[in-house]
């Protein structure tokens, strides 16, 4: 036995466990040392097997054994991604505080504190204190905010991995990288799943020196994976249309267990799914709920608490129950369609068999014959532990520029000091003086071409030397728009005698007319009239239109990808244990007489002939984004070859290139229009990299501060501070084309829509691959769901006005459409 | 710069639409244009938001043209001539009319022109009014259905045309029936309502270099 295992507070903590009939998992006990010793670090754990009280227990054993260097006031921050997380959090460490004896308060502050909570809070707060990266920032932007700091020991960020590759990973980094400032000393905690890139995301969090370390559960987590099978493969797989037809299999799957998740990848699909579980049994009518990000969020806390109380059969979710508060009666979870990737998927099948040692099961129903082929490939996944990287983001001056207005507003800061704290953090290593300079003059004089900017207002250089914000109003427009978050117009879809069902987007809405039918939160509803941002509607029957929600569609994952590759050239002699393989031979057969199955080291290349025209179809595995990028490079490179257009299909497997007029590819052409060389090169020619960029800019225009968020749920009174994004874009194109964050737009459409290193990476896989081109004069098992994939895109490099122009001309194809 | 234009009949009148979002009536040497937003920019700026100054010089520099281009003895804005308040970029506007005092600027006030008349004077505008009657033409800011020869702004008009690509495009546009004309935004720096549907109206957008007719 050790120094640190004779210790007060471990014994303490030791005994209380006891009385419990509980032990230490040997990873709790580490990080309960190193803790102990002052360390930073990383505690990866599979879900249920005590994360927090890894780190949480850690901090009271600290303080058992060293109360002196613990001081009134706050002593922990907690930091979760979701609010609900917090809730549930805050009340289990509240009663372990209680049972051990000491007595410190736990509390939340987020969106859901009340107003008294908040001020008692900020005259005196708790000792640890959970928050959201928005909530924490918007304490830091509060009056006086060093002073709830002055005894802070430790910051612990829960769920890191959710966090990481995403703006709000980078607000926390920001965060960090100010209190490490005014506490070197603070002991910074990440709590994560297993992912590919461990060291990375440790490093991204604690990017300091000092003492720190990684520690690793051995205990692993148990998924048993069972497909569901449709009664009989089809030889040309329809996209999406199977589903239903498995329902009656999955209805007994639900009776069998004591509860079950359903999850679907989009909202769509969900709403469909609560439909046909409700026909198929009847029965579940008050045992069935349905929980996705549009319905209310009243409904939604109530489905959460019925859930983890077991007074519901089943749940039917898309990925907002990803995340959140265990619920323990869950046993059973059923995944609709590819969940694209492997970390998702083992996320999910953890939401059920909770308790360590439990074995979570999940059951795979696909929504098209091909999907199985995906099953085999995420056993394999679960079995090696191969697990996606989460890559953090760097160098994004949005949340940069949104946090130096926010240390403004609650206190100021110094420029010289400011700046060694943002480079820093692992975001901003790389931030270059010249660049820092255009974000100081972006929130002083509102960029760098400062006589344009006269009576701009927004940060000022005080007497002192302190960049402060002076202006009331500029202060309160800024904490309402605190966050990353930027969410699309919503309007809220209400009963004509009142009662609120859920949110849907106005774009949805704004193309029904009066009297049509649309379903939301599992209710056939009328529209009766919209006012203002609030749709009227009354309860109705019969055929109804299902939302289709933007921004459903994730791409495959680029390990999964591979993984489908290598089994799919398997599928051409499984072996007996893979029954999804086996079943899938008549399929593997088909095609492979039509045309071929590629294996790991070949690339497929088809040119289908039917009466429509000629079909290009390319299996590159790699998902829909990289897809849609490759789809418009090949249909550029070929109209370098000779004129010709083509409009573009893809799916995650592969994509499409069609066109009526005859496609002339010899070998040695397909080759070199497959080449690595020049890749970025014709990329960027062959898309509309601005319009993307527009795109994109959106979400930036809001967090920068160039557009004020409507904020669901309050009076908009700013109405006379409203311009649009794609405005402010055209006007900074045109008028300030070195504006960092008009570049900002340009980076994120190469480095996430484009996905440049994984376009790479595809190019060089290919290059190197046997390049097999067969000819077909009907569609094959492959090529057919992507045929019937209905996202279809063209290329024509004529710009806006010639095209408009020509279809001027052939009037008869002028289509207007109010949107 | 290229001013394209679209001549049409309305109310037994000769009109001229112009790409460049104002319309030129001969007869009466008059240019109308609609919903300015003069200092909306600088209000921006007043409020933390950094809009450049240049978009406001632009506006100022196309309806400059066009004065110089036609013979103008009087110009009418259908109202939101100021964003806000007065702020520097207005001031601008009284140091551009000085330019030519030989036109006559009238204003219809709209919903946004909130400051006092007495300002708007003093910026060189010969008179303001809530409507105004010429040749059995009404000049007002917000459109009216059931009015008849109606020259109308406020709702910053536009459509939206799809490209054979499933490509969305939106543009400014005119809204023009039998009984009616709402202009688009004279401004740049403004949004665009593509939602309204007015029935039995042809729709003039206009781009750089040209005006198409949507139906």
């Amino acid at each position: 036995m050790n120094k640190f295992e004779q210790s007060l507070g471990y014994l303490h903590i030791v005994s209380w466990l006891n009385e419990y009939d509980r032990t230490p998992f040997s990873f709790q006990r580490k990080s309960w040392e190193k803790i102990n010793a002052g360390y930073s670090g990383m505690v990866v754990a599979p879900t249920g097997f005590g994360k927090t009280y890894s780190v949480f227990l850690g901090i009271l054993i600290d303080f058992m054994n060293h109360p002196d260097s613990y001081k009134k006031g706050l002593k922990a921050v907690w930091i979760t991604p979701i609010r609900s997380l917090a809730k549930d959090l805050a009340r289990a460490m509240q009663e372990v505080v209680d049972q051990i004896g000491l007595d410190w308060v736990v509390e939340v502050r987020n969106g859901d504190t009340d107003v008294k909570i908040k001020q008692r809070q900020s005259k005196q707060m708790p000792d640890i204190l959970l928050l959201t990266p928005e909530s924490w920032h918007l304490l830091l932007a509060q009056k006086g905010r060093d002073k709830f700091f002055t005894n802070l020991k430790a910051v612990v960020i829960d769920e890191w991995h959710e966090l990481l590759s995403s703006k709000r990973g980078v607000m926390v980094e920001l965060a960090i990288a100010y209190l490490k400032c005014q506490q070197p000393k603070l002991m910074i905690w990440g709590i994560t799943a297993t992912i590919g890139n461990l060291d990375e995301a440790m490093h991204v969090l604690i990017p300091y020196s000092g003492n720190k370390v990684k520690i690793v559960a051995k205990e692993k987590k148990l998924i048993e994976i069972v497909s569901v099978f449709p009664p009989e493969v089809e030889v040309l797989p329809w996209a999406g249309h199977l589903g239903g037809k498995l329902v009656e299999q999955v209805v007994p799957i639900i009776l069998e267990s004591k509860s079950t998740i359903v999850f679907t990848n989009t909202r769509s699909q969900s709403e469909y799914w609560y439909q046909i579980l409700l026909d198929a049994y009847p029965d579940f009518a008050g045992q069935l709920a349905l929980h996705h990000g549009s319905i209310d969020i009243h409904i939604r806390t109530w489905i959460e608490e019925a859930l983890s109380e077991g007074r519901l059969k089943a749940v039917v979710s898309t990925s907002s129950l990803d995340l959140g508060v265990d619920f323990k009666p869950v046993d059973t979870v059923v995944q609709i369609g590819s969940s694209k990737g492997v970390a998702r998927f083992i996320q999910r099948a953890g939401r059920s068999g909770h308790s360590p040692f439990e074995v979570s099961k999940i059951y795979f129903v696909p929504t098209h014959s091909l999907e199985l082929i995906e099953v085999s490939a995420l056993k394999e996944a679960v079995k090696t532990g191969l697990i996606e990287d989460r890559e953090p983001i760097v160098l994004c001056y949005d949340v940069l520029v949104q946090f130096l207005v926010t240390i403004a507003l609650g206190g100021g800061f110094v420029k010289e000091e400011m700046y060694e704290i943002v480079k820093s953090s692992f975001s901003f290593q790389w931030i270059t003086a010249e660049e820092w300079d255009w974000c100081i003059s972006f929130i002083t004089i509102g960029g760098k071409i400062g006589k344009n900017y006269e009576e701009f207002h927004k940060v000022v250089k005080n007497e002192e030397g302190y960049y402060v914000v002076e202006k009331r109003r500029i202060g309160m427009l800024h904490r309402m728009n605190i966050g990353v978050i930027v969410s699309d117009a919503m309007v809220k879809v209400k009963f004509l005698g009142g009662g609120y069902v859920g949110m849907v987007e106005e774009y949805f809405i704004t193309k029904l007319k009066q009297g049509d039918k649309f379903i939301l939160a599992g209710r056939v509803l009328e529209l009766i009239r919209m006012k203002e941002m609030t749709a009227y509607v009354r309860a109705s029957q019969g055929k109804a239109i299902t939302p289709s929600w933007l921004g459903g569609r994730l791409p495959l994952s680029s390990n999964l990808g591979a993984l489908l590759r290598k089994k799919l050239a398997d599928a051409k002699k499984p072996s007996t244990r893979e029954a999804e393989l086996k079943f899938l031979h008549p399929l593997v057969n088909s095609q492979e007489d039509k045309s071929h199955i590629p294996s790991e080291n070949e690339f497929l290349v088809e040119l289908i002939k039917t009466r429509e025209g000629y079909h290009l179809f390319m299996y590159p595995f790699e998902g829909r984004l990289v897809h849609e990028v490759m789809s418009s490079l090949m249909a550029y490179r070929i109209s370098q070859l000779y004129p010709i257009s083509f409009s573009m299909a893809m799916n995650d497997y592969g994509f499409e290139l069609f066109s009526d007029k005859e496609i002339v590819l010899n070998d040695e052409q397909l080759r070199h229009i497959l080449r690595k060389e020049d890749l970025m090169k014709d990329v960027t020619a062959s898309i509309n990299a601005a319009e993307m960029a527009k795109r994109k800019f959106r979400d930036i225009a809001v967090i920068g501060g160039y557009v004020i968020q409507n904020i669901y749920g309050k009076q908009q009174n700013n109405k006379s501070l409203q311009a649009s994004s794609g405005i402010i874009f055209q006007v900074l194109e045109e008028h300030e084309p070195n504006n960092l964050l008009l570049r900002q737009a340009y980076t994120e459409v190469f480095n996430q829509q484009l996905e440049e290193p994984r376009l790479m990476r595809a190019f060089e896989r290919i290059n190197s691959s046997a390049i097999i081109y067969k000819f077909a004069d009907s569609f094959t098992p492959l090529s057919f769901p992507i045929k019937v994939d209905s996202l279809r895109q063209s290329l024509s490099s004529e710009d806006l006005g010639a095209r408009i122009q020509r279809m001027q001309e052939q009037s008869n194809r002028l289509n207007r459409k109010r949107r | 710069m290229i001013i394209h234009e679209q001549e049409i009949t309305w109310a037994t009148h000769k009109l001229i639409l112009t790409n460049k979002k104002a319309i030129y009536w001969p007869a009466q040497r008059t240019l109308i244009l609609s919903d300015v937003h003069l200092g909306k920019a600088a209000h921006f700026r007043r409020n933390g938001i950094p809009i450049p100054s240049k978009i406001h010089q632009k506006d100022l520099d196309i309806l400059e043209i066009l004065l110089n281009h036609y013979t103008v003895y009087k110009v009418i804005v259908v109202g939101d001539l100021i964003h806000a308040n007065a702020n520097g970029e207005v001031l601008d506007f009284k140091n551009f009319l000085y330019k030519f005092q030989t036109i006559e600027f009238v204003l219809i006030k709209g919903n946004h022109d909130r400051i006092a008349d007495r300002k708007i004077l003093d910026l060189g505008f010969r008179s303001v009014c809530d409507e105004l009657h010429i040749e059995g033409i009404t000049f007002v800011h917000e459109p009216d259905k059931s009015a008849k020869f109606q020259i109308s702004g406020h709702i910053h008009p536009g459509v939206t045309v799809k490209l054979p690509t499933n490509k969305y495009f939106r543009l400014p546009a005119y809204v023009v029936s039998e009984d009616m004309i709402i202009l688009p935004a004279f401004s740049q720096f403004t949004g665009l309502d593509t939602k309204q549907v007015f029935e039995k109206a042809v729709n003039y957008a206009v781009l750089d270099t040209g005006i198409i007719v949507v139906k």
